[in-house]
């Protein structure tokens, strides 16, 4: 085990741990790159990303959820709990272990997306419950709370399209926690509505997280209302090169 | 139970975007009945002519052109060929006729002695075969011009001139049935070999002690001077014609026309089998191309299971179940087009067509065959696509718009 989780094991355990991961896209003759030489995220953290859209603040996310893979990685540790040992993610992407990472994230993330990404052929409660029927985990009562503290009890029989933006916003949060996952990845999940719902829906989000110790990443443009929710913001810069020929973001924290 | 929830979850899609999956169903329809028809036109059209070509007895016929003597040996030794079908002798030919009379009819009709036997080409195999100096099997026009039917009696004779007197005998015999009337355009009586044989004794002035004619005794061993043969297929007609030959029997047959049928055969299939072929590629490719533009355009969704938990291979069971949907759904309703178009195409043809037969035909295993095919094309291209899109990254599905 690495002398990092131990150290901090007094206070609080790491669940991410990343150190020099880069990863290029290219697109148009324009490579863009995010670089993280170092980050680590402590159990129960709210971390806010905040930038303007297309500086890399998704691929971030999208690597802390094992949906994109990272082109080099010097260390990729992800510990979701204190009983187990910290998993090298950086040894399953390079044996390509797509079901093991799905695996990973089934367990243990849930994730919002920005456009919801709910199913237009499942009604808001079997949405909902998507995440839970996955993990095979016997129905109970948790969809109807969580719906009830969401302010979507009424919609839970209706079909996403009936819905307005906001709500499906919601409905998306609640798939996101409704297998009580220890982390929860939010990729500007209300940038979509107007500003006043935006932070009415972002405070609640917060609010539950913080109810269950929830580890929260969470990316956003706007972080004046971010900021009075106590989220820790990490410190990122873009740089262009002179040739405009690649674009690197650096994170750190 | 993970397979189970990906079957569920892609027939609530399925159901749910019920337009959009009557489109598919519709398009696939569009290609598949079009192409039913033409298999059943090619089937129909093709196969009834062939069959009646080959089927015709006529075609397999081998006539001998000049008298000889044939014994029994001879025939014996015929019969036991593989490529003979059927083969009885014949007796001379001015011999073969008989006068015929009934209660019914006021007329004497004269009609040709046909000698037959069980298998005869002639006659349709449901029909009962005359058996002994008693029975006799009449075509259309003796019966109707004896106004008789199967059952019926009626009386033969013949008459000789034998030592200086006219003589005249006369023979009871029972129609066992009446041939239908494509077997023979003349008036005639398919007769056991034993009766016609029983005539030609007489005329030749010997007796015939089974049915008490009186003549000279029977001496030497009976030889005939004609058969009636036909071959087991068209095939076999040519290779039965040389072997004859070589034995110094002239014959004649119809090797011409056989080899023009079997030349039409052969073009007309590769004509359609060419155009088969085209159509099932065509059919395969638009198949292949809107299952995997559906494909395409879902893979968000597809994306979203994935990042909900499902596993890359249940994701390729999503869309082959739709494509296995879109291909029952679209085989079945290919079938009801298929069914109106053959229903209007034997309709309009049916006064030009011989009763029970028509153009646009298919069998049962036609529609499974075509069932296969699609339901076998459509989960393979669903599963290729679906791979596909399984094997990207989820995060780039998700991003797609």
């Amino acid at each position: 085990m690495e002398n990092v989780f131990r150290s901090r094991n007094r206070t609080k355990p790491i669940v991410y741990h990343l150190r020099d991961v880069t990863r290029d896209r290219a697109s148009e003759g324009v490579t863009f790159r995010l670089r993280v030489p170092s980050l680590q995220i402590t159990q129960g953290e709210k971390i806010a990303l905040i930038g303007e859209s297309g500086c890399g603040k998704s691929t971030l996310l999208d690597m802390l959820a094992f949906i994109a893979q990272p082109t080099d990685i010097a260390a990729f540790r992800f510990r979701p709990d204190e009983e187990n040992d910290a998993i090298d993610v950086a040894h399953l992407w390079k044996k390509r272990q797509m079901n093991q990472l799905g695996e990973l994230r089934k367990h243990h993330i849930g994730y919002v997306m920005q456009t919801g990404g709910l199913l237009p052929y499942l009604t808001v409660r079997e949405n909902m419950a998507l995440s839970r029927s996955v993990l095979e985990l016997p129905p109970d009562d948790t969809v109807d709370s969580l719906a009830r503290e969401l302010g979507i009890a009424r919609h839970l029989d209706k079909l996403p399209e009936t819905l307005s933006v906001g709500e499906r916003q919601r409905v998306a949060i609640g798939r996101a926690l409704a297998h009580e996952p220890p982390i929860v990845i939010a990729d500007e999940p209300t940038a979509s509505v107007d500003p006043f719902a935006a932070e009415k829906i972002m405070s609640l989000f917060i609010g539950l997280a913080e109810e269950r110790n929830i580890t929260v990443v969470v990316a956003s443009h706007a972080w004046r209302h971010i900021k009075r929710l106590g989220l820790r913001r990490l410190a990122h810069h873009t740089h262009r090169s002179q040739d405009g020929r690649t674009t690197e973001t650096v994170v750190n924290g | 139970m993970r397979l189970f929830k990906t079957l569920r979850l892609a027939s609530r899609d399925y159901t749910h975007e019920w337009q959009m999956s009557g489109c598919f169903v519709l398009a696939l329809a569009a290609v598949l009945g079009p192409m039913l028809v033409l298999f059943g036109l090619k089937f129909g059209v093709v196969g009834g002519m062939l069959n009646q070509l080959i089927e015709n007895p006529e075609n397999r016929e081998i006539r001998p052109i000049t008298s000889g003597r044939f014994d029994m040996d001879w025939f014996g030794n015929m019969q036991r060929r593989m490529d003979v079908a059927f083969l009885v002798p014949r007796t001379r030919s001015i011999a073969a006729t008989v006068e015929l009379d009934s209660a019914q009819s006021g007329r004497i009709v004269r009609a040709e002695l046909i000698p037959s036997a069980a298998g005869d080409p002639l006659l349709p195999p449901d029909l009962s075969v005359p058996d002994g100096l008693k029975e006799v099997v009449l075509s259309q026009g003796a019966a109707e011009k004896l106004k008789v039917k199967a059952g019926d009696r009626i009386d033969g004779s013949v008459s000789r001139h034998f030592e200086g007197r006219k003589e005249r005998e006369h023979v009871e015999l029972t129609v066992v049935d009446v041939a239908p009337p494509g077997a023979f355009g003349r008036d005639g009586v398919f007769a056991d070999v034993r009766l016609v044989e029983s005539f030609e004794n007489f005329l030749d002035g010997r007796a015939v002690p089974e049915l008490g004619w009186s003549g000279a005794r029977q001496e030497d061993a009976r030889t005939y001077p004609g058969f009636r043969l036909y071959a087991k297929s068209i095939y076999d007609v040519a290779n039965l014609k040389d072997d004859l030959t070589a034995q110094g029997i002239e014959v004649r047959t119809k090797a011409g026309d056989i080899d023009l049928v079997m030349r039409m055969d052969r073009n007309l299939s590769a004509i359609y089998w060419a155009i088969a072929i085209i159509g099932l590629f065509g059919f395969s490719l638009s198949l292949g191309a809107s299952l995997w533009a559906n494909v395409d355009r879902k893979r968000k969704e597809l994306s979203v299971l994935r990042l909900v938990g499902f596993r890359t291979g249940d994701i390729v069971w999503f869309p082959v179940t739709q494509a296995f949907y879109t291909g029952i759904l679209g085989w079945v309703l290919a079938i009801v087009i298929y069914f109106g178009a053959a229903y209007a195409i034997n309709g309009m043809l049916v006064d030009q067509l011989p009763a029970g037969q028509e153009v646009c035909i298919l069998l049962p295993q036609h529609y499974l065959l075509a069932l296969a095919l699609t339901v076998g094309a459509a989960v393979v291209a669903a599963a290729l696509a679906g791979w596909r899109s399984a094997r990207i990254e989820p995060s780039d599905g998700l991003r797609e718009i």
